[in-house]
């Protein structure tokens, strides 16, 4: 196992050692289908255009709320699921990874018939959905996950001999006595023993299943691990140990993680580097110290002040200081539709430092309107000509009077009014007009520090 | 635990395997446990026992007929005999027949068809559903618009149009059986992968590198049974129901040692007083689904994975 033997086992050096899973824009849709035809009908976004690196050796967490997506990408990175477009990247050397990069910017059509063979080349010699029998393999091998649910991740007719013999049955690596034997040094290294060998799962602890899964990902001394929520379902005091005993094993074999949970105080124990997801895309990267102390996203601000965190630490408790003399951000409003995310920033509809650049859109207005109780009232019909360009029609020409007044008046929705750029009635109708407004890239503002919000993309920050 | 804790410290590891055949045999020993507890579904199987070794020892109840084992003997020179004749304990039907033969060795054409209808039913079904459930798509669709086609049409009905069609005889009765029951399987086969496929279980075997033969094999199938066994035990009781009622319309050959044939031979007597022949030909049938209802009642309540041990 040269593999093993070569790597390293001081994390500090992680930099040196290249990225083991390269994210390129990955997006994963799945179609929504209606009617009697069952046509598609539209496509819930649940991973959008998703770019990073996990560096050998470290740890990568990744957060956010439930459904945002970072489950979805786990199971992509895991080749679980094909992406319906970009791709991952497995164990690209880095000049390699820099040669990707530089021609991915580049627009197809002006790719020279080199470059675009180039391209072909590092896809499919590097691209997991694209890789050959042998590579597939190889990839799988070094590849394991840890499930967050231990008691459906374990086959409930399987003895546990089986479950983590497995990996090496299926990649015919031992069978018989050696097999037992190696089981039997995956169960110590765990933290069990011989004497669990032929139990089934259910005669185990949700902190025993736990170990038992992680038993199995080690089994084929794999590089990486996706690690998606594997404390959520354990008490605390069990989470505790089961997060130590992955620690130990990365110090030991020079493990990769990506570590999924919507727990911040795990995520910041656990992470190198942290990852913040928001409706399937990326709102904010960057090593986990900066990130939690020198954030730059509003949403990630609002996870932190909706976090409840250890006051034991003083940096913490100096934040809890901090944190009442400015104004603490909240989470309002629920997470929109992934099948129709909001235009521009898609944190816009629930950001309380919003402005009027971040992209509102006319189904803002009548959401806003709606909200505020000041409904629109006799509004029939919405006639989009872009998602920042409509007519909006009214039962009788009063009501759409009154509309427009309450519209021009608007007290709270200070940047959504500033978006709009012409209001105006006729008849029984509204035209309103807002600022149209791109995606939102993920810009590196700082050294390793990456931000989609444009208050720090393009305005240089704000003051909460 | 601590003994067997011993035994693997002191490095045997082919004590290993007694000591997963023990795992296994704990977890058998005590679903079985679990069922017999159930003072019902005893019963059941108190009643099927006494009828399978009925089945299996027929000879040696009643003399074989040496015009055919399966055919019931013709004693022309005493129709009607009341039970308690010396020569009939059982009586006789208005055609001369032996009801004890007919019961006896009814008892193991009763467990050919079930065990024939049911054995390849549950196989073709559980092909069908596994084609529609794990393979999906294209292939899901295929089978349960298939599925839809026979749902349509009552299984009785089904049953007796493909048996007339054939012509009677039992082994058309059986072919006919077949066609009808196998619908049912695919069905819960299809619904079983479809949820089992959701456990984590899955996606962490082909992690590890399984193929996609082997998840099915390991992890698809032996979690999915479990209903199918439950429904094979009930159906092993409706199946003979549904052939008897078949073979009582006259699909199956004259003079058949079957209790549907039995029955029908005595009605004509019923009106007369001759009650014996329709009682115990029926009561066999009765206590035949009974005791299959009872044992599949039971089976149900000790395999469901929400009542299961832990």
């Amino acid at each position: 196992m040269t593999a093993f033997e070569t790597r390293p086992t001081d994390p500090s050096a992680a930099a040196d050692r290249g990225d083991v899973i390269n994210v390129r824009g990955v997006r994963k849709y799945y179609p929504i289908k209606g009617g009697v035809l069952q046509r598609v009908t539209g496509h819930v976004k649940a991973v959008d255009g998703v770019t990073f690196d996990i560096p050998r050796g470290s740890t990568v967490g990744l957060v956010g709320e439930s459904g945002c997506g970072k489950t979805t990408l786990g199971r992509l990175i895991s080749g679980l699921l094909d992406p319906t477009d970009g791709g991952v990247y497995f164990g690209m050397p880095a000049a390699e990874r820099r040669r990707l990069d530089e021609l991915m910017t580049l627009p197809a059509e002006e790719r020279t018939s080199q470059q675009a063979t180039d391209l072909q080349t590092l896809t499919d010699g590097y691209r997991i959905d694209r890789l050959n029998r042998e590579q597939r393999r190889a990839y799988r091998r070094n590849c394991q996950v840890v499930f967050q649910d231990a008691f459906s991740s374990l086959n409930p007719r399987q003895l546990v001999r089986d479950i983590v013999g497995r990996p090496l049955k299926a990649f015919g690596e031992a069978s018989g006595d050696a097999l037992t034997q190696r089981v039997v040094e995956l169960l110590e290294q765990v933290g069990l023993g011989r004497q669990h060998l032929f139990r089934y799962p259910h005669q185990f602890s949700g902190g025993q299943r736990q170990r038992i899964s992680i038993a199995r990902a080690l089994a084929l001394d794999p590089e990486f691990m996706v690690l998606d929520e594997p404390t959520s379902a354990l008490d605390v005091s069990v989470q505790a140990q089961i997060l130590n005993l992955l620690h130990e094993l990365q110090r030991e074999l020079g493990l990769t993680y990506l570590f999924i949970s919507h727990d911040l105080n795990v995520v910041r124990h656990m992470s190198d580097e942290v990852v913040v997801m928001y409706l399937g895309q990326v709102a904010e990267a960057a090593p986990s110290e900066r990130l939690f102390t020198a954030t730059k996203h509003p949403y990630t601000e609002a996870l932190l002040a909706a976090n409840p965190s250890d006051d034991e630490d003083a940096e913490d408790a100096e934040d809890a200081e901090d944190a009442e003399d400015a104004e603490v951000i909240r989470l309002a409003g629920s997470v929109p539709d992934p099948a129709n995310p909001p235009q521009g920033c898609r944190f816009h509809t629930r950001c309380p430092v919003a402005v009027a650049s971040c992209g509102w859109e006319v189904d803002d207005v009548v959401r806003v309107a709606t909200e505020e109780g000041a409904s629109l009232e006799g509004l029939s019909d919405v006639e989009r000509r872009t998602p920042f360009d409509a007519t909006l029609r009214f039962e009788s020409e009063p009501l759409a009077q009154a509309a427009l007044r309450m519209l021009r008046s608007d007290g709270r929705s200070g940047p959504m009014a500033d978006a709009i750029i012409r209001l105006e009635h006729s008849g029984d109708s509204v035209d309103v007009v807002l600022r149209p407004r791109g995606d939102v890239p993920l810009v590196e503002v700082e050294p390793q520090h990456r931000t989609s919000c444009v208050l720090f993309t393009e305005y240089g920050g704000y003051t909460a | 635990m601590v003994d067997v804790a011993r035994t693997h410290a002191q490095g045997s590891l082919t004590a290993g395997r007694m000591e997963a055949f023990r795992t296994r045999a704990l977890r058998w020993g005590g679903i079985v446990r679990d069922t017999l507890r159930n003072p019902t579904t005893a019963i059941g199987l108190a009643i099927l026992t006494v009828i399978f070794a009925m089945a299996i020892f027929a000879p040696l109840i009643v003399a074989e007929n040496p015009q055919g084992a399966m055919q019931m003997p013709r004693d022309w020179g005493a129709p009607n005999m009341p039970p308690g004749s010396p020569d009939h304990p059982l009586g006789t039907t208005p055609q001369g027949g032996d009801v004890l033969y007919g019961i006896v060795w009814g008892a193991r054409t009763s467990l050919r068809l079930a065990l024939t209808v049911v054995g390849i039913t549950v196989l073709i079904g559980i092909a069908m559903g596994s084609i529609a459930g794990f393979l999906g798509g294209k292939w899901d669709e295929m089978v349960m618009r298939l599925v839809d086609v026979f749902l349509s049409i009552p299984e009785l009905i089904f049953a007796l149009a493909i048996a007339a069609a054939l012509g009677p005889s039992f082994g058309n009765i059986i072919l006919a059986l077949a066609v009808v029951f196998w619908v049912k399987y695919a069905r819960i086969m299809r619904g079983q992968i479809l949820q089992i496929k959701q456990n984590e279980y899955v996606d962490a075997a082909y992690v590890v590198g399984e193929s996609k033969w082997n998840v099915y094999r390991k992890d698809i199938l032996p979690n999915s049974l479990t209903p199918i066994v439950v429904q094979a035990t009930l159906d092993m009781g409706h199946v003979v129901l549904i052939g008897a009622t078949l073979s009582f319309i006259g699909l199956a050959e004259a003079g058949l040692a079957e209790w549907g044939n039995l029955v029908s031979e005595g009605q004509s007597g019923i009106a007369a007083g001759m009650w014996w022949v329709a009682t115990f030909a029926g009561g066999m049938v009765f206590l035949w689904s009974l005791a299959f209802n009872l044992v599949g009642d039971g089976l149900r309540d000790v395999l469901d994975p929400r009542t299961e041990r832990r």
